[in-house]
């Protein structure tokens, strides 16, 4: 399968929304969420189960209305111009579907078909694409759930889409499959310059597959940015471990930059007011006399950030 | 424009290759065209060998007219149901309506892609029918009369007709519906219970031209075949065929458009 060539009419965002709104009578699904997704990138799109996410991506796609706002899909307007939009995007609603009685290569034939008159002759290139070539004679009632999210992402490529939305392609998956799954995503990235827009619960998949994320609860986006920023955000925890544990904690508990101060196992872990806090705090144990073994920044994961955010939007209701 | 041709045809071949390699469908649908031509044929041969006196040879005109009822208005019009009723729900039981949605393709399009294909499965399958109890016709005349040439071939129209006709309203139905169960259950119903009955309730009056078997029958070529047949001039029985034939594809092509993918 030959790579797209990225970028190849408008250099705008691939995917962006301003105020979109869905709601299902009084209750709003999606809350005047304005996202921007870049090219060339693979965007995580993070949320509980009922956060909003596939209510989000069934409005990109023109599958359910707009109450308010605007999608624009590839720099054409959903749903105005939905049809010419999606000939170039390939997608994953909820999970893959095929025929059971009919193999692998049939199924994506029959999707070849409704889709261009190429399309037919990429069938072999997607399921050579994603290792399914070996088994693309069997009925898909036999394939496994991996085998059959990797056929719907052989599906998506049948139209060499630019923009590819995959709404939680890592679900059922055992390890290898979401191995398997993160590095296929990988490549259509890094190899083809095609933008995946992923939506998930899996943090840490999104965490290890995409470059920018948004994070969703309850209809609305609370972040959004490169997954080093989300992280970093509210970042400036430290973790010290020294020779003299008891006056280190007696002389850094006088400290006004440094709060939250515990022991945590043979050290002690503490949140300073900023990055460059470290340092001083380095210089003053040692100036003191105590001898620092380790002294580390905690790098949160997405999860835990997450976690954070969603948690102080369910205090603060 | 080309390139639409090409993928309406591509979606029609796509349709085909859905419903044919549905192996369990095109066995059913072949018992049921089949299968009761054969017993029927088996028993009426054998009643003949055992009493030729009392009993006339399986085939010629009066097995032709019996046949064609049987194939026209009977179980031919069932194995349309169930080939209708697949061509125009399977998608969706599947769940690959919204992958087909997705493509951005014309929902009419993917509607009107399923009435070729499944009109070829049926008349496949028809055809086959139709040509074993061609067969018997001819084979078992003995000293009876047989059809000429122009009446197979009406009949042969007639058969398409009537079957066609079934298999498209049942594509109509399928896609309003968006069950393949309850499509199949309402129309066999219909086919083999409640039609006929009407048919024969002389009390109905001419109500009984608003039925397709009605004018269907009015319409069937060569001997009655045990049917009583309705009078009614020709454009009525056209209109009524029309009106059946527009009405639920009408509303299984707008809800398809409308259709939650």
């Amino acid at each position: 399968m030959q790579p797209i060539h990225a970028n190849q009419d408008h250099g705008g965002p691939a995917l962006e929304t301003a105020g979109l709104t869905k709601r299902f009578g009084d209750r709003v699904a999606v809350d005047d969420v304005s996202l921007s997704v870049p090219r060339g990138t693979a965007y995580g799109f993070l949320g509980h189960n009922g956060a909003g996410k596939t209510t989000l991506i069934r409005m990109l796609l023109g599958l359910t209305g707009i109450s308010e706002g605007s999608v624009s899909v590839l720099g054409l307007p959903v749903p105005a111009e939905r049809a010419r939009a999606l000939a170039r995007v390939g997608a994953i609603v909820e999970e893959p579907s095929f025929y059971p009685h009919l193999t692998g290569r049939e199924n994506l034939r029959i999707a070849a078909a409704v889709r261009s008159p190429e399309a037919r002759s990429r069938v072999d290139g997607a399921l050579h694409r994603v290792g399914l070539e070996k088994r693309a004679e069997d009925r898909v009632g036999t394939y496994s759930l991996g085998m059959r999210q990797r056929l719907g992402l052989a599906r998506c490529l049948l139209s060499d889409p630019e923009l590819l939305v995959l709404d939680e392609p890592m679900n059922g998956l055992d390890p290898g499959g979401m191995l398997d799954m993160r590095m296929m995503i990988r490549s259509l990235v890094e190899e083809d310059g095609r933008t995946v827009f992923i939506s998930s619960h899996l943090l840490d998949e999104v965490e290890k597959t995409c470059e920018a994320a948004a994070i969703i609860d309850r209809g609305r986006v609370i972040a959004q940015g490169p997954i080093g920023e989300l992280v970093a955000e509210g970042a400036g925890e430290l973790i010290i471990e020294c020779d003299d544990t008891d006056r280190a904690l007696a002389l850094l508990a006088g400290e006004p930059t440094v709060r939250d101060l515990r022991r945590e196992g043979r050290g002690l872990r503490m949140k300073l007011h900023g990055p460059a806090q470290a340092g001083q705090i380095n210089a003053q144990l040692v100036t003191a006399g105590v001898t620092v073994t380790r002294l580390e920044p905690v790098r949160r994961s997405l999860e835990e950030r997450f976690l954070e955010m969603t948690t102080r939007l369910e205090v603060a209701a | 424009m080309t390139a639409q041709v090409t993928v309406g045809r591509q979606m029609v071949w796509a349709e085909l290759l859905r419903l044919r390699k549905k192996r369990g469908l095109m066995a059913l649908v072949l018992a049921v065209v089949l299968g009761p031509l054969v017993v029927w044929t088996g028993y009426s041969v054998i009643e003949h060998a055992s009493n030729p006196a009392h009993y006339g040879p399986a085939g010629g005109l009066e097995h032709y007219g019996r046949m064609l009822s049987l194939l026209g208005v009977f179980m031919g019009p069932v194995a349309a149901v169930l080939i209708g009723a697949e061509a125009g729900a399977g998608d969706l039981a599947a769940g690959v309506f919204r992958d087909n949605v997705l493509t951005g393709r014309s929902r009419l399009a993917l509607f009107l892609a399923r009435i070729p294909a499944a009109l070829a499965v049926t008349f496949a399958a028809t055809g086959v029918a139709f040509a074993f109890g061609l067969a018997v016709t001819y084979a078992f005349a003995g000293a009876l009369a047989t059809p000429s040439l122009s009446v197979v071939l009406e009949s042969a129209a007639w058969l398409a007709l009537a079957n066609g006709l079934v298999c498209v309203i049942a594509i109509g139905a399928a896609s309003l519906s968006g069950s393949r169960p309850g499509t199949i259950t309402a129309f066999v119903a219909w086919e083999l219970v409640l039609s006929p009955l009407l048919v024969q309730s002389a009390s109905l009056g001419s109500l009984r031209r608003g039925l397709l078997d009605g004018a269907l029958l009015f319409l069937k070529p060569g001997p009655g075949g045990g049917q009583p047949t309705i009078p009614m001039p020709v454009a009525v029985a056209i209109i009524v065929l029309a009106a059946w034939l527009l009405v639920l594809p009408t509303l299984g092509a707008w809800r398809m458009r409308t259709r939650d993918a």
